[in-house]
């Protein structure tokens, strides 16, 4: 295989695993977060505060994977 | 297999492609009022510029008969402005040079096209290999593809009927076909820059003799830095006149742009600053609310027709961070260095593995701040280009049919796109300017007593919610 399609295929499927981690991640932040905030209504707001600052620090660390893969793609 | 990964390279490859028919597509879009104001500052910016170029006027712009738009102007940096019906702005091109004999100094050319004018500079561009000659480069390498690609063409008919190569005079043809294949893709890229990209604006200039050593040039993220700035600045001295003359103190705030404004301001003081940083917070706001509106600003602006994101460059969002880095250290209390240097009430043997990472994190911390607010905004700057190259895409792959299909699938994806974008414009300021608030308020917290009246307030406070 051509170096360039290796790039491809590497950006590709890291891509997808950024995104994967991405979403399990705020998947397993968001769920207990409603429920958090459908047992405690009160609470939504606090909660909703802290849930977006930990979804932006997952968001961060999948970034950086997609960051690298976009280079990579630039690379090929 | 062969033919698929031709089809792909074809229909795929890459942003550039999109950019260089998306730019067709968008050719003929409307110029929206606002644009022109802010264009018209652009000018009157750089109107006062001092010139020290040699020839310019004697050199025809490149490209002015066929205005085009490109859509990676609005993603990638670069030397000039495109607001599309009138012809392309260049911008200064400043350098710091090192000549042959060594010594050091500064050039300042009008324009890209006044500092090639100059003869002190070729053009290259990134798919060359060399910087010396471009000309005799491309005929070269053309001949060289077209020899290898014949060539590989036989090999491959050769190879066809057999399995994979065993013997070395295979493996040595595969390796030609590879090395031909690559050829050939630079010879596109070339034929592409000679139709597409034919001015050198896209390209990176070298100097002749000696080097450059800072390339110092404006670039069109630096002016819609300035852009921004210039707008925060006539908004904020704008209300501070309003505020002064009593309207909002005595009365109640008038109009769209006053209300909205302390609608923002009181939200980050209220709910970002003072929660986050304690009893000290007010000497932060300032600092808070400027990097609040910057970052909406700029995030916003990038949203509209022509404009360009200056916070999808890793440079401007760097010195956002740095600013929050620095803050964060000055006004780091003893408590703060002692948590990092020395953290109390832990085993001794954790340390060794606890201060190195937490010293670490002082510089992770900014770092992740400034790839976090360049990664969103690039990211959906790419998605919205990308679904919009949907249609050429599809095109050449399927033909017309596929062209259409694709272009309204793609207009509509990156519409929803668009207004999540707006979306993600402010959340990505709120995230930013939060996390400032959170180290910060990590920074001057005063540790013992007062850490557990913190806690009684925040209980009390909770309560208090719940009274509600």
């Amino acid at each position: 295989m051509e170096a360039s399609a290796l790039a491809w295929l590497g950006a590709g499927i890291g891509a997808g695993l950024a995104v994967l981690g991405a979403g399990v991640g705020i998947g397993r932040l968001a769920g207990p977060a409603m429920e958090g905030t459908a047992r405690q209504p009160e609470a939504a707001g606090d909660i909703r505060t802290s849930m977006i600052i930990a979804a932006a620090l997952i968001e961060g660390a999948a970034f950086f994977g997609l960051i690298i893969c976009f280079f990579l793609q630039g690379k090929a | 297999m062969n033919a698929m990964i031709g089809h792909s390279e074809n229909g795929l490859n890459g942003i550039q492609r999109y950019g260089l028919e998306a730019r067709m597509l968008i050719e003929r879009t409307p110029r929206p009022g606002a644009l022109v104001a802010i264009m018209l500052v652009a000018l009157v910016v750089f109107g006062g510029l001092p010139v020290n170029s040699v020839n310019a006027a004697s050199v025809p712009p490149p490209a002015g008969d066929e205005e085009e738009l490109d859509a990676v102007h609005h993603i990638a940096d670069g030397y000039y402005l495109d607001f599309s019906p009138i012809p392309k702005i260049e911008l200064p091109r400043i350098f710091i040079i090192r000549d042959e004999s060594g010594s050091l100094g500064i050039e300042f050319f009008r324009s890209t096209t006044a500092a090639i004018a100059s003869g002190r500079y070729d053009v290259v561009f990134e798919d060359d290999h060399g910087a010396e000659d471009d000309h005799a480069e491309d005929d070269h390498a053309e001949g060289a593809a077209d020899d290898h690609a014949e060539d590989a063409g036989d090999d491959h008919a050769e190879d066809a009927g057999d399995d994979h190569a065993e013997d070395a005079d295979d493996v040595n043809a595969a390796g030609a076909a590879g090395d031909a294949g690559d050829h050939g893709e630079s010879d596109d890229d070339h034929a592409e820059a000679a139709s597409g990209h034919s001015s050198p604006l896209d390209g990176i200039l070298v100097r002749r003799s000696g080097e450059v050593v800072l390339d110092m040039s404006i670039s069109r993220h630096l002016v819609f830095v300035w852009i921004v700035s210039l707008l925060l600045i006539w908004v904020a001295l704008w209300l501070a006149g309003r505020y002064r003359r009593g309207v909002g103190r005595e009365s109640a705030p008038q109009g769209r742009l006053q209300n909205t404004m302390e609608a923002l301001v009181t939200y980050v003081r209220d709910e970002i600053a003072r929660p986050n940083i304690g009893p000290k917070a007010e000497r932060y706001v300032p600092f808070l609310l400027t990097l609040w509106f910057f970052i909406l600003f700029a995030n916003l602006i990038g949203l509209l027709p022509l404009s360009v994101t200056s916070t999808a460059n890793i440079t401007i969002t760097g010195v956002l961070a740095i600013f929050t880095f620095a803050v964060v250290q000055i006004s780091g209390t003893k408590d703060y260095w002692m948590h990092i240097l020395w953290p109390p009430g832990i085993p001794w043997f954790v340390k060794p593995i606890l201060v190195p990472i937490e010293f670490l994190g002082i510089f992770i911390k900014p770092f992740v701040l400034a790839v976090r607010l360049f990664a969103n905004m690039t990211a959906g700057h790419l998605v919205i280009l990308s679904l919009l190259g949907l249609g050429f895409t599809l095109k050449s792959v399927y033909g017309p049919t596929g062209g259409y299909i694709g272009a309204g699938a793609g207009v509509l994806f990156a519409l929803f796109i668009y207004l999540i974008e707006v979306l993600v414009a402010f959340l990505q300021a709120y995230i930013f300017v939060m996390l400032s608030a959170l180290y910060i308020g990590a920074a001057v917290e005063e540790h013992g007593h007062e850490h557990d009246e913190g806690h009684a307030t925040h209980d009390g406070h909770a309560l208090a919610v719940l009274d509600d």
